[in-house]
């Protein structure tokens, strides 16, 4: 379902922009990965959810204010010691999970990442060198 | 952490023994004698209950229970000939058990002979101690084998391996002595008169006769019979109320399936609460008998546990056993499976060992990974315009990446055009007419293309967010389709 997802938005992407530089389009597609990664996971993991919750109320920022202040605010500098910290900022939703749940979302969290730069892979690969 | 447990059982004494003199020798004995029991032979269970219930019954006749306590000491010291010359009660009973059925039938053979000499030195100081039952005394060497057994326990230098060799004696395959004692012992403890040492002494000495001869069915058949009085006894011993201190759930709830699966949940209430004798002998029978072997005993997963209240643990040997300690073995155990689980992912973690060195690799290895996508997104932002005719062969692919490859390979073409030209037709409507076809396409090896409907539905019952009015909608402008047009488009 991932492939879908992405190649989907990845061509709605290169439509509804043509025009547009290609570090815009490029976060762009970066956002749809992530959010086809998000919507495949499906709202079972907390990572997907916060991920989901970020695209979503990005623009509104009137609900989830606080989540997504939260998620996306660099919380606490790892002066505090904890040997997760590191961790928590990367994986979406992470500040706000106990260490146990940490780390299983960071399992789903890398075997998603690792699907999603997989199917990025073969799509480039796909189109080959002779792109545009 | 014995110490700890038995420190905690040294009440016992005090509470039951009237006499002085009495209570010293057994005193020492009982209380390091519940200590091997705690960690040992599960059949244990029946004889020490019946110790603890008879004396709980008769707080008065201390002097009963004391004699009661001892005997069983005795049998137990008599049936772990091997043990007899240790010094240390807390002489492993596991090097007993296999010994046990040898040294009972040997005992009876040459423990009239050799024991006895010394072992009647040591009796008539031991009696000293038994000053309630003379007569106890007197009827012991008469049967030859309780005779044995008895000078074989007063051999041991303190009385303190008697207690001690006492948990052994069930471990026995032949658990004549232990089934005597389980069957004569209940009764009497059961019977809160004082005539309770008599009695005891009397039931032993013929069920010690019945029980010699015969081979180690009878033994076992004692055994099975312990194991109902155990029940029996809890039953009756929890019906006297004894157990309320104790978490009720815990207690009355197990049966004699779940004697064997001791809480060390219930071992902690059980040893701080001082003052509940049968709840605290209970629980130490009970993990007697729930674990046959130590080992055994530390290698029970949690999960094996009979579903209760909250999640029980069994404490390993040598580990703490209050409920903080424990929650905190649970959660690192958790952890420690997540990590491994991480380990695996993470390529080439397998030689790293420590948690603070495999966060670095993984923290690494997330980070790698969201610059790989970033990087590819930058890729596939030039490449893009090609991807019109050479996405069908793309999602060919991926199909079979993802899914069972089937021959309805045709379809996929179909979806992608009818999602293009409705792209180029419209903003927002071709998006969820582009989402629903995707989405047929995408249950393809799942559904019939025809069953788009049912794909859709399926998804959406999966997923419950805006995707859902993505899905059925198919038009309209749901929150799900603005949301997810504009995750996808421009700022």
């Amino acid at each position: 379902m991932l492939a879908f997802r992405f190649l989907r938005a990845l061509t709605l992407v290169h439509r509804t922009t043509p025009n547009s530089s290609n570090a815009a389009r490029s976060r762009r597609i970066q956002r749809a990965a992530f959010a086809s990664m998000a919507y495949s996971a499906g709202p079972r993991r907390a990572w997907s959810r916060a991920l989901l919750c970020r695209f979503h109320f990005h623009r509104a920022r009137r609900r989830c204010a606080g989540r997504s202040r939260t998620a996306g605010v660099p919380r606490r500098p790892s002066t505090t010691g904890s040997p997760a910290d590191g961790l928590r900022r990367l994986v979406p939703g992470g500040t706000e999970m106990d260490y146990c749940s940490l780390l299983e979302e960071t399992a789903d969290y890398i075997r998603c990442l690792s699907k999603q730069v997989k199917l990025m892979q073969s799509i480039v690969d796909s189109v080959g060198p002779g792109g545009r | 952490m014995e110490k700890e447990r038995f420190l905690s059982v040294d009440w016992q004494s005090p509470d039951m023994n009237s006499g002085a003199v009495a209570d010293q020798l057994p005193r020492p004995f009982l209380d390091l004698g519940w200590e091997q029991p705690v960690h040992h032979d599960a059949k244990f269970e029946s004889a020490i209950s019946s110790l603890v219930s008879s004396p709980s019954l008769n707080p008065s006749s201390g002097n009963g229970s004391v004699v009661v306590r001892e005997l069983v000491g005795w049998l137990g010291s008599i049936c772990d000939s091997g043990d007899i010359s240790q010094t240390s009660c807390y002489s492993t009973p596991l090097n007993s058990p296999p010994k046990l059925t040898l040294p009972v039938l040997g005992h009876r053979q040459q423990g009239g002979g050799g024991l006895p000499m010394p072992g009647n030195e040591m009796a008539d100081g031991q009696f000293t101690g038994f000053a309630a039952n003379p007569g106890f005394v007197e009827r012991a060497p008469r049967s030859s084998c309780f005779g044995a057994w008895s000078y074989g326990g007063l051999g041991d230098q303190s009385g303190l391996p008697e207690a001690g060799n006492l948990s052994r004696v069930p471990s026995s395959h032949s658990l004549k002595s232990a089934g005597a004692l389980q069957m004569g012992v209940p009764d009497n403890g059961k019977d809160a008169s004082k005539s309770n040492p008599e009695r005891i002494e009397t039931e032993m000495r013929s069920k010690l006769g019945g029980g010699m001869p015969p081979s180690s069915t009878s033994g076992r058949t004692m055994a099975s019979g312990a194991a109902n009085n155990v029940s029996k006894r809890k039953a009756a011993s929890r019906g006297r109320g004894k157990e309320a201190p104790l978490s009720s759930s815990n207690v009355n709830s197990p049966t004699a399936a779940e004697d064997e699966h001791p809480d060390a949940k219930r071992c902690k209430p059980a040893k701080t609460n001082g003052a509940d004798k049968d709840s605290v002998v209970k629980q130490e029978t009970e993990q007697n008998i729930g674990a046959s072997q130590k080992k055994g005993k530390e290698n029970n997963a949690k999960p094996q546990e009979p579903p209760k209240d909250y999640i029980h643990v069994r404490a390993r040997r040598g580990q703490a056993t209050d409920s903080h300690s424990l929650a905190e073995r649970v959660r690192r155990e958790k952890i420690g499976k997540r990590m491994k689980l991480l380990q695996d992912l993470v390529p080439g973690c397998n030689k790293i060992t420590g948690k603070a060195v495999m966060l670095d690799e993984i923290i690494n290895y997330v980070q790698s990974l969201q610059r790989q996508v970033e990087f590819l997104s930058m890729k596939l932002a030039t490449i893009n315009p090609q991807l019109d005719f050479d996405l069908e062969t793309l999602l060919q692919k991926n199909m079979h990446q993802e899914h069972e490859p089937l021959p309805q390979q045709v379809y996929p073409s179909e979806g992608t055009s009818t999602a293009f030209s409705y792209a180029q037709q419209h903003q927002g409507s071709p998006l969820q007419s582009a989402i629903t076809n995707g989405l047929g396409v995408g249950q393809q090896p799942l559904c019939p293309f025809d069953g788009l409907a049912d794909a859709t539905s399926q998804l959406g019952s999966f997923w419950e967010s805006d995707l859902q009015y993505v899905v059925r909608m198919g038009i309209g402008q749901s929150q799900g389709a603005e949301f997810f047009s504009q995750s996808l488009h421009a700022d």
